[in-house]
């Protein structure tokens, strides 16, 4: 029964990733993205090279260079140059 | 005839042709236009939902004082909150292709570059114009979603409200409140009745067959479950008089099913009574919602004096569960009942005067009746003495359930006095329910835990009935009952709850919301999970799981077995595709779960080093299991001594192998030693196997002939192999006797014990019949007198004065030499 728990953990630990968007920015300066989600707008800062979890159920994105996208929750965006790519 | 036909054929082969290539041109023409018409196509549905949106908040700023329809708009508004987001996913290939394309294009040329060709200038232009449209529409959309949010909020802002202003809101009671509400009182009655005179005439004119046609069917379904509901619970429903001492999960069980198999038959019957009515067109607008709120009425005051009745049983003091004196537990169902019937009388009469559009006045009035008459009646449940102690003399309750009494009575009695009707409504009502659908899950649970207890579930009915269907054994009766309790706990809380909940002002609408969001998807922090995911993936590998087992045995029973398949050969394929199973069965469950499996190849990168130093073991021993799978050095049944350990291989698992030894110890061996150091198997590949029987004559026997009878006597041994042949060896002089060993091969190694045993009595007796000594050992004794002339030489050798005699000789001093005894090596 423990193990089977602890499994059960494992799993539920691991599961979070696959579940909420994610966004990389491979540019070498920090880019923002404004994310509408649940009725509220906030920015996102994304330093070079990182990547943030964000917008578990459903969310409107703006990208660096003002284009805009719905995303459903289980995306990864790819950010350089300002372009967002939906992976 | 036939050339008549090719060309027909033809034509129409032709036919086809061009009907394809039209379609095929369509399908050209619509890529370039693709993108406009799913613009145009999404606009419409964003301005359908901006209508959608704003009819929904009209109607949330109409109807602020009713809380049902509010959790009805809120579902509506989360509905066109999930278009919303749809709707702005539906740019997202068009987007692709777009940024593709422009990317293909390349930026527009700078100052002083050359131009490019009108017709890439005009079709960047073109991509870009599409691209601010999609843009813009998307804008819209989030717009939409961030209003549909603030309307979700503003409603859970309003029904806060709603219900602190229920509880809060204080209406003057003074003398001149008595005089309107008995004049209005009297006015309404005279409505009432005018009402419901009016409508019975209309019954009894012009539906009387529609309302006996429903009656009728409504009694059939509620006949229906009581039958249907005795027939199969049988004895747990009924209590039996003549049974003197019920076990407690008897009385449990009568008390529970009792409550709820009437209740559910009278509430079916309302409810379909109702129904058919209003099929029928019997009811009119007024007298629906006051039949309604009658049933209700009825329903609930006929569960609460079934519950009271179950629960004291005051005719049959066996069936008790709470030990209370007869007449006491007389007057408390009187009492309880009560206390439910002048709740429901409230709850009647106020929908009633909302029906007929009374005075304010009026429901104040009557609610402060109802509710004080209910207070006064839980205190007096409280005051009284319903045990019976020792000594014959009353006892109260515990002091805390009756302080909890006497407490819950007061404050509504003092909340109705101090002009707070709303709060004592709520209250006297809560108490009835909430305390009724308490006081059945008590016993729910109660009944789980009984049925769980050893040994009891194959007692019940319903246990021994299983038992003799389906032959099974106590254990696996215990095992049900457990469960079974397990099951009825959670059918409790799963009705149970949910009942409170309603109770408790929580719509369906929100508690359906509730399990929805916790069904599909839970947050903590920045992650989340969905249940109904994880419990697929759990299923899928249930599945698999058991499916590989059945292959498995499949295999191994009908395909290997039938096909002489190597014991050994057979457990390996075996285990192996056990192992493979479960690992593809997992991992078709983590994927069925919704989990990245890319994610798993990370946490396993990251625990490679922990493995190489935490798990170094296990690893070890888990490949060397693979190994022994593959290799297969020895079988289960093999005679094996690795190390110290020798016995019976009894199971190789894939970390360690277990071995039985001759004297029935379990030894686990890890399977690294088992790869790692010398292992020897008696039985790898045959039974053959050699033993040596040593065995010793006396000096003076005639070694030929003994040579003779020790093999006359190994090839006359049935178990004894012809080839190779047995052999006996002459293996040297020993001390007192002549050494010889008899060699013989057996077919199995394993009775090797019997033919040593059939040997050395063949021997011993063979032996005797020839008058062959078998030697011990012999001590030899010299003394040497002292008396002897001393100047004699000393070089010469002593003369031996005693011939070897045994017993007679007395220990003597250092000149004795000893020989250690040493038993024959038999």
């Amino acid at each position: 029964m423990k193990k089977f728990c602890l499994a059960l953990a494992g799993l539920v630990a691991m599961s979070g990733h696959g579940m909420a968007a994610s966004a990389i920015n491979l540019d070498s300066e920090p880019r923002t993205l404004i994310v509408t989600e649940g009725g509220d707008k906030s920015e996102i800062a994304i330093g070079a090279g990182e990547t943030v979890q964000f917008c578990p159920s459903g969310c409107f994105v703006t990208m660096p260079n003002g284009d805009r996208e719905a995303l459903n929750g289980s995306e990864t965006i790819e950010i350089s140059g300002g372009a967002g790519k939906i992976k | 005839m036939p050339i008549h036909s090719m060309r027909r054929l033809a034509i129409i082969l032709i036919g086809i042709c061009a009907l394809f290539w039209a379609a095929a041109a369509a399908s050209a023409q619509n890529v370039g236009s693709h993108g406009t018409g799913l613009i145009s196509e999404q606009q419409t549905e964003l301005e359908r939902l901006s209508t959608i949106i704003d009819d929904l908040s009209r109607k949330v700023a109409a109807s602020a004082e009713d809380d049902a329809i509010l959790v009805v708009l809120r579902t509506e508004l989360e509905a066109v909150s999930q278009s919303l987001l749809k709707s702005g996913l539906a740019f997202r290939p068009r987007l692709a292709e777009i940024n593709t394309r422009l990317e293909q294009l390349g930026p527009a040329p700078a100052e002083g570059q050359p131009p490019e060709p009108d017709i890439v200038a005009g079709e960047r232009q073109n991509l870009v114009s599409e691209k601010a449209e999609i843009n813009v529409l998307l804008g819209l959309a989030e717009n939409l979603s961030v209003r549909v949010k603030r309307l979700i909020d503003n409603i859970a802002e309003m029904r806060r409200d709603l219900f602190s202003r229920l509880l809060t809101k204080r209406y003057t009671i003074d003398y001149a409140l008595v005089g309107e509400v008995l004049s209005a009182f009297s006015e309404e009655m005279g409505d009432f009745y005018r009402t419901v005179s009016s409508w019975l005439r209309f019954v009894f004119q012009f539906k009387l067959k529609s309302v006996t046609a429903a009656t009728f069917f409504a009694l059939v379904a509620a006949a229906i479950l009581v039958i249907g509901g005795r027939r199969l619970l049988g004895g747990l429903f009924a209590a039996d008089p003549s049974q003197t001492q019920p076990s407690y999960l008897g009385r449990l069980s009568v008390a529970l099913w009792s409550t709820l198999l009437p209740s559910a038959a009278l509430a079916v019957f309302l409810a379909a009574t109702y129904l058919f009515f209003d099929y029928y067109s019997v009811l009119r607008g007024d007298i629906g919602a006051m039949l309604r709120s009658l049933f209700y009425v009825i329903a609930v005051v006929y569960f609460v004096h079934r519950l009271g009745r179950a629960v004291l049983a005051p005719a049959l003091p066996e069936w008790r569960l709470i030990p209370v004196g007869r007449s006491a537990g007389r007057f408390l169902v009187l009492l309880v009942s009560a206390t439910a019937f002048f709740t429901g009388i409230d709850h009647f009469l106020t929908s009633v005067f909302e029906v007929l559009g009374s005075p304010l006045s009026l429901t104040v009035g009557e609610s402060l009746v109802s509710t004080f008459l209910t207070g006064a009646l839980i205190i007096l449940i409280g005051l009284v003495k319903p045990f019976v102690d020792a000594n014959g003399a009353a006892r109260p309750w515990h002091p805390a359930f009756r302080f909890l009494l006497f407490g819950l009575g007061g404050a509504t009695v003092v909340a109705g006095l101090l002009g707070y009707i709303g709060l004592a409504r709520f209250m006297s009502q809560q108490i009835v329910i909430t305390g009724a659908i308490l006081a059945t899950m008590y016993i729910g649970f109660q009944s789980a835990g009984a049925i769980a207890a050893e040994g009891t579930f194959g007692h019940t009915a319903l246990g021994r009935r299983y038992g003799r269907w389906f032959k099974v054994d106590e254990t696996t009766l215990d095992q049900l009952g457990l469960f079974a309790s397990v099951a009825i706990n959670i059918v409790i809380i799963m009705v149970g709850l949910p009942l409170i909940l309603l109770q408790w002002g929580f719509q369906p609408g929100d508690i359906t919301s509730w399990l929805y969001r916790f069904a599909t998807e839970i947050t903590i922090g920045s992650f989340s999970f969905s249940l109904t995911g994880i419990l697929t993936g759990v299923f899928v590998f249930v599945v698999l799981y058991f499916l590989t087992r059945w292959f498995q045995g499949w295999l191994d029973g009908s395909v290997m077995a039938r096909g002489r398949v190597d014991a050994g050969v057979r457990n390996s394929i075996r285990t192996a595709i056990g192992y493979a199973g479960i690992v593809l069965a997992g991992l078709l469950g983590i994927s069925a779960a919704g989990i990245d499996l890319s994610n798993l190849a990370l946490v396993a990168g990251a625990l490679s080093l922990g493995i190489g130093f935490g798990l170094q073991n296990v690893v070890s021993n888990f490949v060397s299991g693979l190994i022994l799978l593959a290799e297969r050095p020895f079988k289960v049944g093999d005679w094996i001594v690795a190390g110290t350990v020798s016995g019976t291989v009894k199971k190789i698992s894939v970390r360690a192998t277990e071995i039985e030894t001759f004297q029935r110890q379990t030894v686990i061996l890890p399977n690294s030693e088992l790869i790692n150091a010398a292992v020897g198997n008696w039985t790898h590949r045959n039974r053959l196997g050699r033993v040596e029987i040593p065995i010793g004559v006396a000096y003076g026997s005639d070694p030929r002939r003994v040579h003779a009878i020790l093999l006359d006597i190994a090839r006359g041994h049935p178990s004894v192999l012809k080839n190779p042949e047995p052999f006996v060896h002459f293996s040297g002089f020993g001390d007192s006797s002549l050494n010889f060993e008899v060699r013989i091969f057996l077919a199995d190694i394993l009775g090797s014990l019997a033919v040593q045993n059939d040997i050395r009595f063949a021997i011993v007796e063979a032996f005797e019949r020839e008058r062959i000594v078998i030697p011990f050992p012999q001590r030899e004794v010299l003394l040497r007198r002292e008396t002897e002339p001393p100047a004699g030489d000393m070089s010469a050798p002593p003369v031996p004065a005693a011939s070897p005699t045994e017993t007679a000789a007395p220990p003597a001093g250092p000149a004795v030499r000893r020989r250690r005894k040493r038993p024959d090596p038999v």
